[in-house]
């Protein structure tokens, strides 16, 4: 059970989510000239090699992050075909919920999400409005709310897990 | 706050809570729920662990109050 996909799957997202971060560094501090002329239109985009090289390299991981998730993905279907999971589901793929105990921390979990989102992203969008921060702050503060999110559920479904004796 | 038996009762009859879990179709993790008290099951799984650990359900569970065990 400790190494159910399903279990480990906040952790692949948490892993997606500071990847995006640092794309997101990358792609937000290039330098674009644009040309609209009767004469000549065109677009250039030019990246400093640090983040240039911050773009690909993530870029990269992230295509290979996805390789190996999907690959994992499939693995755990594969050994669990009563306990399927989708990724293209609504209902987030770290749901447990096989009986009545599972379901149950499933809940727990899920309740305190909600307490963390209920208040963060008011407050996140209190915080966009207000401040004249440039749009990669606002981006970083989405990511660092998804990201606590899985944290708060992982480590709580986690503590359900601990210490488990036959 | 809810007690039970489950553990001692499953080891009585040499069950693992694999063994149990399979007996009353729930994953092993919620039996170690439910002896460890993190989880108070319903009354469904309440008659079939009783069943399965050839008791009735007050003998399984009771609840514990102000420190005065049953």
């Amino acid at each position: 059970m400790k190494n159910d996909f399903r279990l480990q799957y906040p952790l692949w997202m948490m892993g997606f989510i500071v990847v995006l971060g640092m794309f997101a560094y990358g792609i937000s501090s290039p330098v674009t000239e644009i040309v609209n002329t009767d004469t000549e239109q065109s677009i250039m985009i030019e990246l400093e090699p640090v983040a240039g090289f911050i773009v690909v390299g993530t870029a990269v991981l992230y295509v290979a992050m996805l390789a190996t998730f999907i690959f994992q993905l499939l693995r755990h279907n594969r050994k669990n075909p009563t306990q399927k999971v989708s990724p293209f589901s609504i209902r987030p793929l770290e749901y447990l919920e096989q009986d009545e105990g599972m379901t149950y921390i499933t809940r727990k979990a899920s309740q305190k999400v909600y307490t963390f989102m209920s208040w963060s992203l008011p407050l996140l969008a209190v915080f966009a409005m207000v401040t004249p921060l440039p749009r990669l702050f606002i981006v970083w503060g989405i990511l660092l709310v998804a990201l606590i999110q899985y944290v708060i559920y992982y480590v709580e479904i986690r503590k359900h897990f601990k210490e488990e004796v036959e | 706050m809810l007690k039970n038996r489950v553990k001692e009762l499953r080891a009585r009859y040499g069950l693992t809570q694999s063994d149990l879990g399979k007996q009353v179709d729930v994953t092993r993790q919620t039996i170690a729920f439910i002896e460890k008290g993190e989880f108070s099951p319903s009354i469904t799984l309440a008659l079939k662990l009783a069943k399965s650990l050839q008791t009735n359900v007050n003998e399984l569970f009771w609840l514990e109050e102000d420190g005065n065990e049953k």
